[in-house]
């Protein structure tokens, strides 16, 4: 190994020595019970990537959002007012779910149920024979969601008074997201899955590089090089609950010749649109609790992991694209693109399905993260200490923790 | 080829073979042709259309994409399928079936190319 090899043998920074070095606790990764706190804890009362404003373009539409954990469904509106909006969408006046459709543009929002009809803004607009009710259509609107947008990500938060607000959440990871390419972004391509694991171990295996060259050996062989065969990023960053590495650039990536004439393609649309120039390029963002997203406007792809319970989660991977395919080359670079990031992503479910199998057993009582595991160190710590706030909490006010 | 000929604009002849398994509408449908194809037709595929797609490309760059008329859409939905077969021919090679059991559970729900 070479001197250059040897940077990457990862010297513990003062971040990292301030998280430890121990085992971690396997229970959390799997316990039901852990799960229910985190609930609590952590997913209701936390900003949550949904959507993107281009889901939003017209005044007038609108997307639904399934919250699993919560047994939520959110409602985001783009008012006439140009406002973007959250509810909850349930009907105020006996709870009947509002909108069944994912998304699409209305003038308003009637319940099949009764016709109650409420506008963009969430307020009681009509109800029939609302005379004979006991309450006044005022009282009625919509249960509001708090909702914001940073570089055109939509995030909700179901606690109805959050600590934080969005950009004070995000701190100076705001301003660097908003030099992103998702910040610009008009449309995107998008692919999910479904997998029997703990959201916790999905999105663990999306912040450590030790995996890829066993993983993905042949999608992944330009992430490694002689100098860093493991394809170390070239730098952790820990910004309170969230956390950044900046991507090792290999400067000799094994690839093909069919995959090179594409790349070459997508990166021919990517200076014609400008894009090239990234401040934060080569930065992947962790986003507390469950989102991703890589800076490099080669690849814009974000990943949001969503637990539908303790031992089952969905990801939903997207990759962003400025402006529409206006030519044949671009169309098929984009297509591309997301087949290999999609040939990727498809290697990962089934080991960390094993992953889950394994730890559910309760054979171990720790797991063990290395240097270069940090941030899934980092990011055990931020889960446990919201937990742990969270049962002192409820102690304290009498409950049961 | 006669009996399927002139279904590709002039110069694209030898893709005409691969039109009816190939020339698929929809990002999903063309990742699940790839996981239903077996290796010998992926890499006919492959091999036959690898070294037309640049002068396909540029032949289709020259006119809007809503203005494609039947044979040029044919011809971008072939270059939109070989986006997926590469992966499978070049870079998994012996392990696209293994491959495959992964990639089933990978449901694409919107692409670029679907969009209007």
């Amino acid at each position: 190994m070479n001197a250059q090899a040897a940077q990457f043998q990862s010297t513990p920074g003062p971040d990292e020595l301030a998280l430890g070095t121990g085992p971690i606790p396997a229970g959390p990764y799997y316990r039901p019970e852990y799960f229910d706190l985190e609930r609590e804890a952590v997913f209701k009362r936390t900003w949550l990537q949904v959507g993107h404003l281009c889901e939003l373009a017209e005044p007038g539409s609108f997307i639904v959002r399934s919250l699993e954990f919560a047994n939520a469904s959110i409602l985001v509106t783009h008012g006439t007012d140009g406002k973007i909006r959250a509810f909850h969408n349930v009907c105020t006046h006996r709870g009947t779910q509002l909108v069944a459709e994912e998304g699409g543009r209305r003038s308003s929002f009637s319940c099949r149920y009764h016709a109650w009809n409420f506008g963009y803004d969430g307020k009681l607009r009509a109800a029939p024979d609302f005379d004979r009710f006991y309450v006044d259509k005022a009282q009625c609107g919509l249960p509001e969601v708090a909702v914001d947008v940073c570089a055109r990500l939509i995030f909700v938060n179901l606690d109805k008074s959050p600590a934080q607000g969005l950009r004070e959440y995000l701190g100076p990871l705001a301003a660097q997201l908003e030099t992103l390419h998702v910040a610009r972004a008009t449309q995107f391509s998008e692919y999910t899955y479904e997998i029997d694991a703990n959201w916790k171990l999905t999105y663990d295996n999306f912040q450590e590089n030790y995996h890829l060259r066993f993983i993905h050996p042949r999608s992944g062989a330009a992430a490694g090089g002689p100098e860093n065969p493991f394809g170390y990023p070239e730098n952790y960053a820990l910004h309170g609950l969230h956390r950044t590495q900046r991507i090792w650039s290999n400067p000799a990536p094994l690839i093909k010749p069919f995959q090179g004439y594409a790349f070459g393609k997508a990166a021919e649309a990517m200076m014609a649109d400008g894009l090239a120039d990234c401040p934060n390029g080569s930065e992947y963002y962790a986003l507390f609790p469950n989102f991703f997203i890589l800076g490099s406007p080669m690849t814009p792809f974000s990943h949001c992991v969503m637990p539908l319970g303790a031992g089952r989660s969905r990801g939903v991977i997207r990759l962003y694209w400025v402006g529409p395919d206006d030519s044949a080359s671009k169309r098929f670079a984009r297509e591309f693109q997301m087949a290999t990031a999609l040939d990727v992503h498809a290697e990962d479910r089934a080991v960390i399905e094993a992953g889950h199998r394994g730890l559910s057993s309760g054979a171990l009582e720790h797991i063990h993260f290395q240097s270069q595991e940090v941030l899934c160190r980092h990011f055990f710590h931020a889960v446990n200490n919201m937990v742990e706030s969270y049962q002192a909490e409820r102690k304290a006010a009498g409950g049961v923790a | 080829m006669s009996a399927t000929g002139g279904l590709l604009p002039s110069g694209f002849e030898p893709l005409e073979p691969f039109v009816e398994s190939w020339a698929i509408d929809g990002a999903a449908n063309r990742a699940h042709r790839r996981l239903v194809s077996n290796e010998a037709q992926r890499i006919a595929f492959f091999n036959a259309a690898k070294d037309l797609l640049p002068a396909g490309l540029a032949y289709l760059d020259r006119k809007p994409l809503e203005q494609f008329d039947e044979k040029e859409q044919r011809l971008m939905n072939l270059f939109l399928s070989l986006g997926h077969v590469a992966q499978a021919v070049e870079i998994q090679g012996d392990d696209e079936p293994r491959h495959a059991l992964g990639r089933q559970h990978m449901k694409i729900t919107r692409a670029s190319a679907d969009l209007p």
